[in-house]
């Protein structure tokens, strides 16, 4: 019986012109939404492989490592190739930072910076869709499933038979799921082998199990929609009230709680802004750059030979000299640093307090839950850009001493000239992209929720189904 | 055979709409049930059904009492509504195959559906066709189809004949009237006074949820069952209708 009652579901819903015009939206949008993800990351493979070359001319072009200094280097965020799932906030924040000796390097130059129209519509990937399009899609298959038979008068004619609810019940649920995911798996893969035969695209072993991890959680999230959409359908008595108060939970879902949890959370820790630190790393760097001539100053006096007419004594002071400015612009930048550092950390720690609220708040939303885990499954969600920028601001004393010790080694006192830059020993900046178990430890609050949330509302509509006034 | 012993209902607002009803339908035999709307009939046939249950009373369905066991009870009753809405999108095999397979009668073919469509006057070319586009008339023909192949011994109808042009009310009756010949206990609520009076055996007639007046084929016999229906239905509120048992 319950296999008769599956079979009815899918045959009812696969006929019905809902399924035509649901499968083919889906199969367009998700192929269009994994075509544009993949172009999308082919041009910003592109383009970091040709800012990393222009980067190394630039360095190499330099006359001298004085020059080399002022200019610092630009360290170019790799594109993530499961971006073209889940864009995350890759499109919003910065994708270079310049490491140079005197400021605090920082990711700028966003997708959204050059061409701010995209920031109106945002992207249209995968999880996007999934988020909006299918969720949607899920209500409309589900939000009629009890009370739509109720209305048509099926449920009492069905109930006639010797059909206990449980089974019926039970056979909705597989059968609808399964009705809901043919439109789903189908156009899902075939953009899987897209993704497999397209050239230049290459996924690690470890990439193809964040992506069936993310097709796992997308398919929590639609059930979470989906078993809603029962539980509500069995707790109304008119299907066009059970459309109206999913459509409302939808829209709180997805729009109202991840903004409200957002202002809510700058209303309760309210943090500087980036100017404000600006300005005050600014003002640190300007009294130790005032302070830096009078050293120099007092340091001459101090150390000048007696008799600068004696060549020995004068080699001996130019390389003491040299000694001493490499010091001592080491010194300075690290006091620098050390100042900046200091207050990137409050910042950091204030801002990191506030956005922790504003997401574990706006987590009690299936939808938050969703973009919070496939960010973090394609690497491309807030960790990891913060992940990524810590690296640079970890690699900027390296790059800092290193530049400094040639800048003074590289000075011939006597000449004025300065040495040519080579750029064999400089080191590299380093970036270990985060592990998948990392990334899944992650996201086991929101697979969670989810599982919570399917088993709350299925449950709903099986005890309100068991009691459901067929009349 | 279908039984009701005191059965009553009483809803959470205090409105008594079934109060001790106590009819019999024997087998071979149709039972028409009057009564102006909110009267209660369509409230006796939810409970014979156990989509509600009883405040009091019971239902017997071949003996077994549907409030204690309302499954087994099923498999002994088919139930045709005063509106058979089915599956738009299936055909009427499609909608034969499913109640059938739900009714537990498996391992029937497509020729069997096609009889069975057939005797209930289904045009042939209506077999194939989507049911969302059917007319009401066929629909509750289909209705009566499901509940024919079912083949169970009690048939319940809710006011199948309402909006049904003549012909289509006439045929319908026809039908009724075979199944009573094989040996079926047909229950129906009904408005259609007129052509029930040709088929019903018996006939009730129900007032705020009291089973009234009941009458014989026999003892209809030179009466104007139209003017016995409005002359019960006028008498005064307060009068109580008397409690009929049969």
């Amino acid at each position: 019986m319950l296999k008769d009652i599956i079979k009815k579901e899918i045959l009812e819903t696969i006929t019905s012109p809902k399924f035509v015009f649901t499968f083919l939206l889906c199969t367009i949008l998700i192929l269009l939404s994994v075509y544009t993800g993949i172009t999308n990351y082919r041009a910003e493979q592109k383009e970091y492989t040709a800012a990393l070359a222009l980067n190394k001319k630039n360095l190499e072009s330099q006359p001298n490592y004085n020059a080399l200094a002022g200019l610092g280097t630009k360290i170019n965020k790799p594109p993530q190739v499961l971006g073209t799932v889940a864009s995350g906030v890759g499109e919003a924040v910065g994708r270079v930072a310049t490491v140079t000796v005197a400021y605090d390097p920082n990711l700028v130059d966003s997708k959204y910076e050059s061409n701010p129209v995209f920031s109106v519509f945002g992207a249209l990937d995968l999880s996007y869709i999934v988020k909006i399009v299918l969720s949607l899609f899920a209500i409309l298959f589900t939000y009629d499933a009890i009370v739509g038979e109720k209305e048509k008068g099926t449920l009492k004619l069905t109930l006639s038979n010797k059909v206990p609810r449980d089974r019926l019940i039970l056979g909705k649920v597989i059968g609808g799921f399964i009705s809901l995911l043919i439109p789903l798996i189908i156009p899902l893969i075939l953009s899987l082998l897209i993704l497999l035969v397209y050239p230049n695209i290459s996924l690690s072993g470890q990439d193809w199990a964040r992506l069936l991890l993310m097709f796992l959680l997308f398919l929590l999230y639609l059930s979470v929609f989906f078993t809603l959409g029962l539980f509500v359908s069995a707790r109304t008595t008119r299907s066009s009230t059970s459309f109206l108060v999913l459509l409302f939970i939808w829209v709180v879902f997805v729009t109202v709680i991840p903004k409200f949890s957002v202002m809510t959370a700058s209303q309760i820790y309210q943090i500087p802004s980036v100017h404000e630190i600006t300005a005050k790393k600014d003002a640190f760097l300007q009294q130790i750059q005032g302070g830096a001539q009078k050293g120099v100053q007092d340091w001459i006096k101090q150390n000048s030979p007696e008799d600068d007419k004696d060549p020995q004594a004068q080699t001996a002071f130019q390389a003491k000299f040299k000694k001493f400015l490499e010091d001592y612009q080491q010194e300075l930048t690290s006091k620098i640093d050390d100042n900046n550092a200091a207050l990137e950390r409050d910042y950091q720690a204030k801002k990191n307090a506030q956005q922790r609220l504003a997401i574990n708040f706006s987590r009690i939303s299936p939808a938050s839950a969703l973009m919070f885990a496939s960010m973090s499954l394609a690497r491309t969600g807030i960790d990891e850009h913060e992940r990524f920028l810590a690296s640079v601001r970890a690699y900027k004393p390296i790059f800092t001493k290193w530049v400094n010790a040639k800048m003074m080694q590289g000075i011939n006192f006597q000449t004025g000239e300065q040495a040519k830059v080579v750029l064999d020993d400089m080191p590299q900046h380093k970036f270990e992209p985060e592990g998948l178990g990392k990334s899944f430890m992650r996201t086991l609050p929101d697979f969670g929720l989810m599982v919570f949330l399917i088993i709350f509302f299925f449950a709903g509509a099986y005890v309100s189904f068991l009691k459901y006034d067929v009349r | 055979m279908l039984e009701a012993i005191n059965l009553t209902k009483r809803y959470e607002d205090g409105q008594l709409a079934v109060d001790h009803v106590n009819f019999k339908v024997e087998p071979g035999e149709i039972f028409c049930l009057f009564g102006a709307n909110g009267a209660g009939k369509t409230t006796a046939i939810n409970l014979m059904l156990n989509f509600i249950p009883p405040t009091e009373g019971t239902v017997l369905i071949e003996g077994i009492d549907a409030v204690k066991e309302p499954l087994r009870s099923k498999d002994y009753i088919s139930f045709v509504s005063e509106n058979v809405m089915l599956y738009g999108t299936f055909t009427a095999y499609q909608n034969l195959d499913y109640f059938t397979k739900l009714a537990g009668k498996r391992n029937l073919t497509k020729a069997d559906y096609a009889a069975v469509l057939k005797s209930v006057g289904l045009q042939e070319e209506a077999f194939d066709a989507r049911t969302k586009n059917y007319s009401k008339g066929m629909r509750q023909k289909l209705g009566l189809a499901i509940a024919v192949i079912k083949n169970a011994p009690n048939i319940l109808l809710d006011e199948p004949t309402s909006g049904l042009d003549p012909k289509s009310g006439q045929e319908f009756l026809s039908l009724l009237v075979k199944l009573r010949d094989e040996g079926k206990s047909i229950f129906m609520s009904t408005h259609d006074i007129f052509r029930a009076k040709l088929i019903a055996d018996r006939v009730g007639f129900m007032k705020n949820g009291r089973l009234g007046l009941l009458k014989t084929r026999g003892e209809l016999e030179g009466e104007d069952l139209t003017e016995l229906y409005i002359q019960y239905m006028e008498e005064r509120e307060d009068a109580p209708a008397a409690p009929a048992n049969v």
